[in-house]
């Protein structure tokens, strides 16, 4: 294979191609190459990785599409990375591992070009000269009514609609009560009252819910550790005996 | 009874295209003399330089006006219908030349996914799922149809504009590879891309 490099971009003249909206990877690497009137067949592809990833820095391709074109870039690269290490002798008869490479790339991009054009042709005959077929004939289209539809159907339709029962509001989002342990507090400081007294079980049978009497009894724990309260309870299920510790008493 | 006359009466008043067991049979003549007859009606439609022309697809046979009248019936006939984008224009042009083929060997002849452009081409009819290809997965083949060979005036597929390029291309890059410092080993490059 010749080394010659092959001026693409003379230094210093900014060397500016506007190039068709490109389709595919492979289209633009196509007219990279025939813009710069060389001959797909012969060009050393590694030639034009650097002119293939500028342009694709300035024109920046949708994400979707961005896989292939780095697909073919990397191919690219990769041809022109090996072209610049030292050739190493092969083995004789042994074919060329980049060879191959360039090969196949270059064969995928003749038979894309082989396609395009025909696109390209087959873009100019469309609608050009098109035929026309026999119109389906009336029997044969699938059954329409055979006069106009009355304009009460429709006002009739209505009717039985609003016929239809409205439906029910939907009841009020559930709140779940929240009680907190500090509420109850309040409520059995309030129920001790002046009398400074109260029994439990009384708070507790003017509960709500069963999470309200679980957090009253908190509560009343919390009442004790504070040592603000004490309770008694003289037998087992009797009932408890909550007394507010006086002030002075307490500290 | 003259066949010719026959079919071409029958294609007449035909609303859709006709197959050509179908053909024989209404007929009741083999196959063989109906695929004749309707061959040499097609013939004669072009050679006459008729109004009409009989547009075949794969096994069916349609009755169409001639192509070059097509610009003119236009003012009477016209379908709006917008233009192929470039990038639908290649795999309409991918799977007219390839068809049957499957929606990766479009993306693999682009070189980018065609997804889109495929969906495209389905939901005008242009192409249509042919079947599916025995290999793992078994993909979905594409080909395309009647509606392609209507909008291109295009009489059967034989008509497409030849791939001139490709195998003048594939030959002199056979040709070429050789001329490596190495004598490369004879191995001949598969040329059959199609």
């Amino acid at each position: 294979m010749s080394l010659e490099p092959i001026p693409i971009e003379s230094e210093g003249s900014a060397f500016q191609v506007e190039l068709e909206v490109f389709s595919g990877p492979l289209d633009l690497l196509l007219q990279l190459i025939e813009s710069r009137q060389l001959d797909v067949l012969t060009v050393p592809l590694a030639e034009m990785a650097d002119a293939f990833v500028e342009h694709l820095a300035d024109h920046p391709v949708a994400a979707d599409e961005l896989a292939d074109f780095v697909s073919v870039a990397s191919q690219l690269i990769l041809l022109k990375s090996r072209r610049m290490l030292p050739a190493e002798p092969l083995p004789a008869g042994l074919p060329e591992e980049a060879e191959a490479d360039e090969e196949e790339l270059r064969r995928r991009l003749l038979e894309y070009r082989a396609l395009r054009d025909a696109a390209r042709e087959l873009a100019e005959w469309d609608h050009s000269r098109p035929t026309y077929r026999r119109e389906p004939r009336e029997e044969d289209l699938p059954e329409t009514p055979e006069e106009a539809l009355p304009p009460s159907l429709l006002s009739d339709a209505l009717q039985r609609l609003a016929a239809i029962p409205e439906p029910q509001p939907a009841p009020p989002e559930v709140v779940p009560r929240e009680v907190t342990i500090a509420m109850q507090i309040a409520a059995l400081r309030a129920a001790m009252g002046s009398a400074g007294r109260v029994v439990l079980q009384r708070v507790l049978a003017a509960c709500h819910s069963r999470t309200e009497v679980t957090v009253t009894v908190l509560a009343m724990l919390e009442l004790v550790r504070r040592r603000q309260a004490t309770v008694e309870q003289d037998e087992l299920f009797g009932p408890i005996l909550l007394r507010a510790v006086r002030r002075g008493a307490a500290s | 009874m003259d066949l010719q006359a026959f079919y071409e009466a029958l294609l007449f008043i035909a609303e859709r295209p006709l197959a050509t067991a179908e053909l024989a049979e209404l007929a009741e003549v083999p196959r063989l003399q109906a695929e004749g007859a309707l061959a040499a009606l097609s013939e004669q439609l072009t050679d006459d330089g008729r109004g009409l022309r009989l547009q075949r697809m794969g096994e069916e046979w349609q009755l169409v006006t001639a192509p070059e009248l097509g610009g003119r019936l236009a003012a009477y006939a016209a379908r709006q219908e917008s233009r192929l984008t470039t990038a639908a224009l290649e795999a309409l042009a991918v799977v007219a030349y390839r068809q049957p083929c499957t929606r990766s060997e479009v993306d693999r002849v682009r070189g980018v996914d065609s997804d889109y452009v495929i969906r495209t081409l389905l939901h005008r009819r242009l192409i249509a799922e042919v079947g599916r290809r025995d290999t793992p997965g078994r993909p979905v083949l594409l080909g395309t149809t009647f509606t392609f060979l209507e909008r291109f005036g295009l009489t059967s597929l034989d008509d497409l504009p030849p791939l001139s390029s490709e195998a003048a291309s594939l030959a002199a890059l056979s040709a070429v590879a050789p001329q490596a410092d190495e004598p490369a080993p004879a191995a001949p490059e598969p040329a059959d891309v199609g």
